[in-house]
């Protein structure tokens, strides 16, 4: 019985790790290209699910379960505000999704998008990446570092929308409020030009991409940090640390991610 | 030279006060309610609130036209003056923040 339950587990282990490292690369993006703001203004958002790091293959979305702005004490329902929008990826169009927000008073704006699982036929799973993108106004800090109740969710331990080429980002990974630990967070950045009025990426790379993923394992109370070797706009994507791990009968990797934006220290 | 010295002392306040009691900065945004009125938010780089924090406002001359104070909610309201005026947020030396009328936008 013993030797059953081992085989069984090692087999688990093994079709776990095939799944993790086919499912790579995956970034749904909740984009907008300026997260400080020192004055009120309307901001557009980006809901683009694709591979930055690549600048790959950009894949379909359906319409999202849920996407709201969380300010303060208040949550803000967005979804109805969304338009569907075709997306030029580098290699391939796409479906996404835009809309554009006002933000005016002083504080943290966290973006929230749930969107609906993503059937990965190369899997055979479904993928769902609950998304975090954060913006602040007039440098007020007013909970950027606090768990939204997500059912699972990066909480950022360095200010998300401030970060330093050369500095370190350190977030904390949550699995129904309770820490993480030993995920797979894989770590990406926006690698090429994001056309805003165009609805595209460039076909240009900006950079080298990395000779397999870039990642870090959430430790015992589901931290994990890392050092940002370049500006731009960085994602983390923890697989599959959500409780839901089923959808229509097929496996569901329900993922935590996190973006945040790094700068060079002039 | 007395002005020199004036300069020194000045500065010499600024740094014993930012080395002393705030790792923090202030921070002051106004914004033009389009209705005769304007509102002012405070708070502190550190998330803490201004409430209580001194408020000023002045006309072109430098005169207070106004003086109130941070409400609990780190807000303060007040009747736009006719022409140029300026916002003070003062949270003590080296702590103030000045904001022009003319970038008071709704």
């Amino acid at each position: 019985m013993s030797d059953f339950l081992k085989k069984t587990s090692v087999a688990m282990a093994m079709s776990s790790a095939i799944l993790s490292a086919g499912a790579q690369a995956h970034f749904l993006l909740v984009y907008t290209p300026k997260v400080m703001l020192e004055k009120p203004a309307e901001i557009p958002l980006k809901l683009v699910f694709g591979h930055p790091m690549e600048n790959g293959h950009t894949m379909d979305m359906e319409q999202p379960e849920q996407f709201f702005v969380k300010f303060k004490d208040k949550q803000i329902d967005l979804l109805n505000t969304l338009k569907p929008v075709t997306w030029k990826g580098a290699h391939n169009d796409a479906k996404a999704y835009e809309t554009s927000y006002k933000v005016k008073r002083n504080g943290d704006y966290i973006f929230v998008a749930v969107p609906a699982p993503y059937y990965e036929k190369g899997e055979d799973i479904y993928i769902q990446q609950i998304t975090k993108s954060y913006v602040n106004k007039g440098a007020m800090p007013t909970g950027w570092n606090e768990p939204l109740g997500l059912a699972t969710e990066i909480v950022p331990l360095n200010k998300p929308y401030q970060n330093y080429v050369g500095g370190t980002f350190t977030g904390k990974l949550l699995s129904d409020g309770k820490p993480a630990a030993g995920i797979e967070c894989e770590i990406e950045y926006i690698n090429t030009k994001v056309d805003l009025k165009g609805n595209a990426f460039g076909k240009e790379n900006l950079g080298d991409v990395p000779g397999s993923a870039v990642v870090s394992i959430t430790d015992d109370n589901g931290m994990f940090t890392f050092g940002i070797p370049k500006a731009g706009t960085w994602g983390f994507a923890c697989l599959g640390s959500g409780p839901v791990s089923e959808h229509k009968g097929k496996e569901l990797s329900q993922d935590a991610v996190l973006w945040i934006d790094a700068t060079e220290l002039k | 030279m007395q002005n020199l010295i004036q300069k020194l002392i000045a500065l010499t306040a600024v740094i014993l006060t930012a080395a002393s009691a705030y790792a923090h900065t202030p921070l002051c945004s106004c914004y033009d309610n389009g209705d005769g009125t304007v509102l002012c938010e405070g708070g502190f780089s550190d998330g803490s609130s201004a409430s209580g924090v001194k408020i000023l406002v002045m006309d072109a001359s430098g005169n207070t036209i106004l003086e109130g104070a941070m409400s609990e909610d780190s807000e303060f309201e007040f009747d736009k003056p006719q022409g140029d005026y300026k916002v003070v947020f003062d949270a003590g030396p080296g702590h103030e923040v000045e904001i022009d009328g003319s970038d008071i936008v709704e």
